[in-house]
């Protein structure tokens, strides 16, 4: 059975750009306040059906990350429609989307409630979540002083664990040493295959995506310009855009 | 006639969806308020002391300066000035960190807005609400104070309560309000910052506007100001004894700023919703 989860409509994002915050403020209350205008994503179309995984390439500036953000619900498109059908778990910016004063586990706990689950639910987590982490007894001291690896670690290890039905996945599993990293990949593949999640999954790394997903969406300048599958859009990025360079 | 249908369904629209978003999610209100209050607290050596220190210090400044200092301050009533001025600011200092606290207060919580889905119009009210609950402190604490003095709680305090609830909405819708066109520029959190000291002193809050009474004219503009009529509304309880309904006009004025406050808080909602998360 494939079930559409995600479905962009013509969506378009632009974003209104002033040449000062007062510009801004006055722009609120006049129409004749000037701004330029920037598309970031110019009249896409297109869906994913559940327990699809899907790459999305493309260089800086392509629109990727206004996509994924529509899709969790943070931005909003200028026109368009789009259809999301499940609960999305977004690891954008994983070291972010922390109350900095905190602690690490007040922290799971904040973000459960957010998401609407009950105290019995996250306390049955919280524990997976803490050893997953890794932070040992950091966990009880404020987020602030967490370092980035520590924050992108905890934030990885609540997503992962909250029984997302869409797993989001913006260049975030270059998280940690070696180590975490084979643990981030196979805690992903393991939950894409068992509970049926639909993965959207961010990355300059080819080889990364080539080993997640079955299918590969390339844009340029807010356009699809390939869609199919990840060998081929990866090796489509890869010469249009990516030209080989030396080794690293 | 069809555009005028339509501008009054996006209105009535946006006010069903912030009811919506409200009745959905108590849940995390709840949590939200009490975390927010904790942040406040949390990391102070004299932690939840300082929810009563700090006013309690201000109050005696103000008294100081006017009772002592300036030689006014006469008694109100048969009560003390220092009762009946704590019974008026108790409300201030709630209104005071609202209008400034509610102005920032999706700044603040910026992550909600940015990085996860969450409803915006509930901001307001979880902040909103942790500040409430110090502010309850305070009034038990002044009516145990005005017990102390001999002054024992009168049937009249019985509408404390509405008068309270009317606060925290009026504010409520405030914030909204603020916190939304001070999300696109922190112009406007300064200004509000600089009227604000302009609308303590503007609003009887430490002097009596009954003093001015016979300028028949000035009196009624003053009294037409909200946080007046709210702060006058605890002194009705605790020191004028006087019924909400035996001052209908006021009450009226106060629900007409209120619609007017609550119109502008949807017109912001409905003009930029969709251009916050681009701008924190």
């Amino acid at each position: 059975m494939s079930d559409t989860v995600i479905r962009f409509n013509n969506v378009t994002k632009k974003y209104k750009l002033y040449s000062s915050t007062r510009k801004r403020l006055l722009g609120i209350f006049f129409k004749k306040i000037k701004y330029k205008e920037k598309k970031a994503v110019d009249d896409m179309s297109f869906e994913i059906n559940r327990g699809e995984s899907v790459a999305l390439f493309g260089k800086n500036g392509a629109g990727k990350s206004t996509v994924l953000k529509m899709i969790t619900g943070v931005v909003f498109p200028t026109c368009g429609e789009i259809t999301v059908d499940g609960r999305v778990s977004a690891l954008l910016e994983l070291s972010s989307g922390f109350d900095q004063e905190f602690t690490g586990r007040e922290n799971i706990y904040l973000k459960g409630h957010i998401l609407g689950l009950s105290e019995d639910e996250i306390k049955a987590l919280e524990d997976t979540i803490i050893e997953f982490s890794e932070l040992g007894d950091y966990i009880d001291q404020p987020v602030r002083t967490y370092s980035s690896g520590m924050k992108s670690r905890l934030g990885f290890a609540i997503n992962v664990n909250i029984k997302p039905e869409i797993l989001i996945v913006d260049e975030a599993l270059s998280v940690g040493d070696n180590a975490f990293k084979t643990k981030c990949r196979k805690t992903v593949n393991n939950i894409i295959e068992k509970d049926n999640v639909t993965l959207l999954f961010v990355t300059h790394q080819t080889a990364v995506a080539e080993e997640f997903c079955k299918r590969g969406i390339v844009m340029k300048n807010g356009k699809i310009v390939f869609d199919g599958p990840v060998a081929e859009a990866s090796e489509y990025y890869k010469t249009k855009y990516n030209p080989p360079k030396k080794k690293k | 006639m069809s555009r005028i249908k339509n501008f009054f369904k996006s209105y009535i629209d946006v006010f069903v969806l912030i009811f919506k978003e409200h009745f959905g999610n108590l849940h995390q209100i709840g949590k939200l308020s009490i975390a927010d209050l904790k942040k406040t607290y949390n990391g102070s050596a004299l932690g939840w002391a300082w929810a009563v220190i700090k006013p309690i210090f201000t109050l005696f400044v103000y008294w100081f300066a006017i009772a002592i200092g300036l030689r006014s301050g006469k008694d109100v009533g048969e009560y003390p000035f220092i009762l009946w001025l704590m019974s008026g600011i108790v409300a201030w200092f709630y209104m005071t960190e609202i209008i400034t606290g509610g102005t920032t207060c999706i700044r603040r919580y910026s992550y909600l807005v940015t990085k996860m889905k969450y409803p915006i119009t509930t901001i307001p009210t979880f902040t909103g609400l942790s500040h409430l609950y110090v502010h309850v402190i305070l009034v038990l604490v002044v009516i145990a104070v005005f017990w102390i003095m001999g002054y024992a709680p009168t049937i009249y305090l019985l509408q404390l309560p509405l008068y309270m609830l009317m606060m925290f909405l009026f504010f409520n819708a405030w914030s909204l309000f603020a916190g939304m066109i001070s999300a696109i520029s922190k112009d406007f959190a300064n200004l509000v910052k600089s009227l604000n000291i302009g609308v303590f002193w503007l609003s009887g809050i430490l002097w009596n506007i009954e003093n001015i009474a016979d300028n028949k004219i000035l009196y009624t503009i003053m009294m037409l100001n909200p946080v007046t009529f709210i702060c006058y509304g605890y002194r009705n309880c605790f020191v004028n004894h006087t019924w909400f309904f035996e001052q209908p006009a006021r009450l009226a004025f106060f629900l007409g700023w209120y619609a007017v406050l609550g119109l502008l808080s949807i017109w912001a909602y409905k003009k930029l919703r969709k251009e916050i998360p681009d701008v924190l």
